[in-house]
């Protein structure tokens, strides 16, 4: 048995990691916070730019603020863009999101863009290659996703795959279109009855340029919020994480507590069996 | 001034006149994640490809493309100066909406 003192050395230190996982608990608990208040502030005002947009439409198909580009530029292939983390520490849902993702990949029909460095680890120790890779941004607002949408506009047409945040302690993968989204998340916002055309508008420079601006406009929201909702999802993961650790822990240091209390006891147990022990040899003559 | 008449002109007011004396428009400069400006003007003053231009209450219902510029808002007792890079602006009904960084 280890002595009380080893036992309390290591009480102490797990102390210090009960003391740690809280701190981060409660850091990624803010950060979920945060990030809730972005996406929501981020949503008004798309729905206020979709308002103008489906007064604007005079067809149904989104056109990623390319209509002024040849169809001939256009690459007959389907881009799947992949959001993951940026570190090791966010569980095993990148490997679950790449799963999901090579389970419809074909290297002839898809091109594969990585958001967040753990996604490209992963793929490259699977042996797939992808055309480019961005770190998973930092900070939670202004997020620059203009290189991002330079592809999308590339391609045909886009799908994301990205960690979807449905609770705190639930989080799942999802795969989404990126047209899709953006138009279901106009479907979200109210629809207005005016029509704007030329006749009752002046546009400046022209309509089309007004219209790609406002569709590259609700692109970049739709990539930046599905990026914001990967990084809820990764910090709600986290604190799940921690959460656990922090049960771990605290049940660790309870544990130790209790073995440094049977060792101290037994220490002290063993030190009047000695004191019995030599009082009845005191008693018995056998000491002098 | 009837309504409809497009009031588009090269910025010609000093700073602080107001064309309008009593006539207010509702302003809003936003971006997704902040707002810089919420709330009653005498005008407002930008730049697009053509050049500068003021909007007055009653302007016809204009969208443009704004350039990098600094926007003017003449709120009649300070002016407020927010420096942008980009944006589009949407008039209608004499209400302003500024959308910024996107």
């Amino acid at each position: 048995m280890k002595s009380p003192n080893e036992i309390e050395r290591e009480e102490s230190a797990m102390g210090t990691l009960v003391e740690l996982t809280s701190v981060f608990e409660g850091i990624a608990s803010m950060r979920i916070a945060q990030i809730k208040n972005q996406v929501l502030k981020a949503t008004q005002f798309f729905d206020e730019l979709w308002g103008i947009y489906s007064q604007l439409r005079v067809d149904t198909s989104f056109r990623f603020g390319r209509s002024q580009v040849e169809e001939d530029e256009i690459i007959d292939k389907e881009l799947y863009i992949i959001i993951t983390a940026e570190g090791g520490f966010s569980g095993d849902i990148d490997q679950k999101l790449i799963h999901t993702m090579l389970k419809s990949y074909n290297k002839e029909k898809n091109d594969i863009i990585v958001i967040g460095h753990h996604g490209a680890v992963q793929l490259a120790q699977r042996g797939v290659s992808y055309q480019k890779y961005f770190k998973l941004p930092v900070k939670d607002q202004n997020i620059n996703v203009t290189p991002i949408i330079r592809y999308v506009q590339m391609y045909r047409s886009t799908s994301v795959f990205y960690q979807e945040y449905i609770s705190l302690m639930v989080q799942d993968v999802r795969r989404i279109e990126l047209s899709a989204a953006v138009q279901a998340k106009g479907q979200r916002s109210e629809s207005p009855d005016d029509v704007i055309t030329e006749a009752n508008y002046i546009f400046e420079p022209s309509t089309y340029d007004v219209v790609d601006h406002l569709e590259r406009s609700m692109l970049h929201i739709a990539v930046s919020q599905l990026i914001l909702d990967s990084k809820l999802a990764q910090y709600a993961s986290r604190f799940r994480a921690m959460s656990a650790s922090h049960q771990r822990a605290d049940e660790a240091k309870s544990d130790l507590h209790l073995l440094y209390n049977r060792a101290k006891r037994s220490l002290k147990d063993e030190r009047l069996k000695e004191i019995v022990n030599g009082m009845k040899k005191i008693r018995s003559g056998a000491v002098t | 001034m009837p309504e409809g008449l497009i009031q588009k002109t090269k910025s010609t007011i000093e700073p602080g006149a107001t064309a309008y004396d009593g006539k207010r428009m509702h302003v809003k400069i936003y971006a997704p994640f902040k707002t810089y400006y919420d709330g009653d003007a005498q005008s407002i003053s930008a730049v697009n490809e053509t050049g500068a231009f003021d909007i007055l209450p009653h302007h016809h219902n204009f969208m443009t493309l704004l350039s990098a510029c600094d926007i003017i808002v003449r709120t009649g007792k300070n002016d407020e100066k927010i420096p942008i890079n980009r944006g589009i602006m949407h008039v209608k009904k004499d209400k302003v909406i500024v959308f910024l960084d996107v």
